[in-house]
């Protein structure tokens, strides 16, 4: 059935809340600039101050500007989602329709990889390389990806197996179509809603993995991040310090939130029911 | 008897018989086929000696050359020796004298009876020839043209010739005065050559012992008469049986495209022929021996464009095709039919190379197909039996039907797109904006159909295999995409393996017919035959079952299982015998057919075996 997904999202509410709510997010990131009165870095010597007029979240312990910092984090958590979401997209769909194209040694050794990683609790071994590497954002985007793809990857190679054997692409072939001309014209293009869904489902994870580690304190210091503004925040909570606090969590979960009502309207939109529910 | 050595001629310098070849032998009859304007009569005149032109070459008879003699010698063979019966009937006959006279008139010119036993004979010959001793004295006018042609044969016979040439003597009478001259010419033939003029292919056919097909004042196919009919081995003599109605054939009439015209140089089919190469326009071809017949075709007649020999095809446990052959020659319909599970689809998957058989061969324009190339889908295309699944829900109308010119990359966008709306055309849809930019979902199963249908033949394909291309149409859509493909057939010489299990659109449609049966080839033939004679039990059953008005239904047995090494329709046969669950029988060659039945064994015991078993018997598996 051929589907015009702009439409159909169009229609769907929670897919308009979920773009509206991602659009806002993109735009505080994208005029941060514009919009931070103070550097998110630089420390002064107002710290830990009530909001103000001047400050409109108040200052941290060092006396840094929080909207400036939330800002600025939305950007850290966004490029991570973009970044880690199309990488491992992209890891999982290259090497799933490869499984499913080559067949034999090459499909074997992809797949009994994509095995280890799922059993293997990958949050784990994220936690444990992150903590070895203190990785920056590209390191992470990286970590994150190379520790995601086995769901995804198993999902399209499936899917892929099956578009294989589809009578379009046996009519393809019928004309003389190549292997190549088949992968561009025929199972990419069915494939790309299912990539399309495991890119958001895999930006959201990023978003809260980055989130998570910053959280723990086991990435990059220098990184501006929700994680770490929480963490500090937590260690100050004796000081009432819920301007500190709520803004961040408020920020995590609203671009959290848009990724999942994304997902949901493009899933209920494809209605493969092949939702990515094993990485 | 008589022999005619590289002979020409022309009527003022135009051509018109160029290198004829033939000999006439005694009590042999000679049939001279092809479209008017061949140079038939031409030549039955140059024998007679009537004409006045260029001629060149020798036409031979006891020993002289009879284009060398002078008139007056010529008189003496004329009609003594060598007589015609000419094609015109009033123009042959004197209206102001009665045809008894007419009939004497040879024998006294040449001075052989005196005028009693001119008489006398003359009465013996309207005998021979049927006509009532009283009708000696009736004027030409009161005859009938069946007795004006009776008339014609008795003067031919006066002289009592060695070599009688008959012009188109049939042609102006009903069945059944055609039917008593066939007899009257066949007496005739006893100990005379006959040299017979005919376009009426099923009088050539009862009557010739040799035959030979002209065009354009060239023989094309020379053989004897019984196989040149059956089985034309030249596009020109497949082309006029065509066209020509019989009740043994039962395809419908195709035609030969375009028309006769005057070839310099080459081959003088080429601008009909649906088979030609380069060279065709460049060698004049000549008659050459190419199996057990003459043909003047550069490419040695109609060629084979596939090929299948001993093709296997397992899935899993179950064989799906247990060594099928198969062949298609340029210009022909083969259809293939069985119920479903007989292996039609698998066999033609296997020749378009989507499934690898696992054994056999298939040879597609001489060449094996091991490696496939893109080249080989221009020539050899499939319509997919679910058209609706092989259609990308992606994909627009315009879309689906380029694709194949996308991935063959013939043309820019605009040709693409003005073939693809033509080809649309041709299949009856529309060809609108609004209408390219549809998908699948939105069209009919008749309309996907035909899409799928003309995305077959954008590409101007060779060969066609149509796996059930018309089951899900209507019956006035079906007409109209049968006739679309028997018309390409006719014009450009597409060649099609059309997969049905509708026995009666494969009667309309088809040259001839392979029954399948449980991935075995179980009978094969012309259509014409197979209709009119099924041979193997399960071809008959088939027939029974067939769409038709009758009242009565038939029923067949539902497929059970059918055990190694027996025969496929075992335990469906009502003439089943033990032979048939003990031994798979081999293929056996039954008139035009071959049957794979032990009903046909030449081993006595077999077929004895296979039919006195009881009939009623239901062979238990």
């Amino acid at each position: 059935m051929h589907i015009n997904y702009v439409n159909t999202i169009k229609k769907n509410s929670l897919g308009i809340t979920g773009i509206l709510l991602l659009f806002f997010m993109s735009l505080l990131a994208f005029i941060a600039p514009v919009l931070a009165q103070y550097s998110p870095v630089e420390p002064s010597t107002q710290t830990l101050a009530f909001p103000s007029a001047s400050h409109w979240l108040g200052t941290n312990d060092i006396g840094q500007d929080i909207f400036s910092r939330l800002i600025y984090g939305a950007r850290t958590s966004l490029l991570i989602a973009a970044g880690a979401g199309s990488l491992t997209a992209f890891i999982g769909a290259f090497l799933g329709i490869s499984a499913a194209l080559a067949g034999g040694i090459c499909e074997k050794i992809i797949m009994r990889a994509a095995d280890i990683l799922l059993i293997i609790p990958n949050m784990v071994v994220i936690i444990l390389v992150a903590a070895y590497l203190r990785p920056g954002i590209a390191a992470l985007i990286l970590v994150i990806a190379v520790f995601g793809w086995q769901g995804n990857a198993r999902v399209i190679r499936s899917q892929a197996l099956s578009l294989k054997e589809r009578a379009h692409v046996a009519a393809a072939k019928a004309f003389g179509a190549g292997n190549l001309y088949i992968l561009f014209k025929h199972i990419i293009p069915d494939l790309f809603p299912l990539i399309t869904t495991s890119f958001i489902y895999h930006a959201r994870r990023a978003v809260f993995m980055e989130a998570g580690l910053a959280f723990l304190g086991i990435s990059d210091p220098a990184v501006i991040s929700w994680g770490t503004m929480l963490n500090r925040a937590l260690d100050f909570s004796y000081l009432n310090n819920w301007y500190w606090l709520i803004p961040p969590g408020a920020a995590l979960s609203i671009t959290i939130v848009s990724f999942t009502f994304l997902g949901y309207a493009l899933e209920e939109t494809i209605d493969l029911r092949l939702g990515d529910k094993n990485a | 008897m008589l022999e005619i050595k590289d002979f020409n001629f022309s009527y003022s310098n135009s051509p018109v018989l160029r290198g004829i070849n033939l000999n006439l032998k005694k009590s042999e009859i000679l049939a001279l086929t092809g479209e008017s304007g061949a140079g038939k009569t031409t030549l039955a005149l140059a024998i007679m000696g009537l004409l006045s032109g260029q001629a060149s070459g020798s036409i031979i008879y006891e020993g002289r050359n009879l284009l060398a003699l002078p008139q007056t010698e010529l008189w003496n063979y004329r009609w003594n020796k060598i007589s015609m019966v000419f094609q015109d009937l009033e123009g042959a006959l004197n209206p102001v004298l009665t045809v008894g006279k007419q009939v004497m008139e040879p024998m006294l010119e040449h001075r052989l009876l005196s005028i009693e036993k001119a008489k006398e004979k003359t009465k013996k010959l309207f005998k021979y020839v049927g006509l009532p001793e009283g009708f000696c004295s009736a004027y030409p006018h009161n005859l009938s043209g069946g007795e004006k042609q009776r008339v014609l044969i008795a003067m031919a016979l006066s002289n009592d010739p060695e070599i009688l040439i008959f012009d188109e003597p049939t042609s102006a009478v009903d069945a059944i005065t055609r039917l008593e001259i066939i007899k009257i010419i066949k007496k005739a033939s006893q100990n005379k050559a006959i040299l017979l003029i005919t376009h009426d292919l099923t009088t050539a056919y009862q009557l010739a012992d040799r035959a030979a097909v002209m065009y354009a004042g060239r023989i094309m196919e020379l053989g004897t008469g019984k196989e040149i009919f059956k089985e034309p081995k030249h596009p020109y003599t497949r082309g006029l049986l065509r066209s020509y109605p019989t009740l043994s054939t039962t395809k419908d009439l195709q035609g030969i495209p375009g028309k006769q015209e005057i070839i310099e140089r080459g081959c003088p089919f080429q601008n009909r022929c649906t088979q030609k190469i380069a060279d065709c326009g460049k060698k004049t071809p000549r008659l050459k021996q190419f199996g057990g017949r003459q043909i003047a075709c550069l490419r040695g007649g109609i060629v084979s464009l596939l090929e299948g020999e001993n093709i296997f095809k397992k899935f899993g446990e179950t064989t799906a095709l247990k060594g099928v052959d198969i062949s298609l020659a340029e210009g022909e319909t083969l259809a293939l039919v069985g119920e479903s599970g007989s292996g039609k689809t698998t066999l033609a998957k296997c020749i378009m190379g989507l499934e690898k058989p696992d054994g056999g061969k298939i040879i597609f324009q001489g060449k094996e197909t091991k490696e496939r190339n893109k080249e080989l889908y221009k020539d050899l295309q499939l319509v997919f039996q679910n058209p609706r699944e092989c259609i990308s829900h992606r994909l627009n109308v315009l879309e689906t039907v380029m694709e194949p010119l996308n991935i063959q990359r013939i043309g820019t966008f605009n040709e693409r797109k003005e073939n693809a709306k033509k080809a649309l055309k041709n299949v009856e849809l529309s060809a609108s904006d609004q209408f390219l930019g549809m998908y699948a979902h939105h069209l009919s199963g008749g309309e996907i159909q035909r899409i799928a249908i003309a995305r077959a033949l954008v590409l101007n394909p060779r060969v066609l295999i149509a796996d059930e291309p018309t089951s899900s149409l209507d019956a006035s859509i079906q007409a109209k995409i049968v006739k679309l493909l028997l018309k390409l057939q006719e014009e450009k010489g597409l060649a099609m393996i059309f997969i049905t299990h509708d026995i009666a659109l494969a009667r309309k449609i088809s040259d001839r017919i392979v029954v399948l049966l449980g991935g075995e080839k179980v009978e094969e033939g012309p259509t014409g035959e197979i209709f009119a004679k099924p041979r193997h039990p399960y071809t008959r059953d088939l027939l029974k079952t067939a769409p038709n008005f009758s009242p009565e239904t038939a029923y067949l047995k539902p497929p059970k299982n059918r055990p190694e090494g027996a025969c496929v329709y075992a335990s469906r046969c009502a003439e089943a015998g033990e032979i048939c669950i003990i031994k798979r029988p081999a293929i056996f060659k039954v008139g035009m057919q071959k049957v794979r039945c032990h009903l046909y064994s030449r081993n006595e015991k077999e077929v004895l075996h296979a039919v006195n078993t009881n009939r009623n018997h239901t062979v238990s598996l």
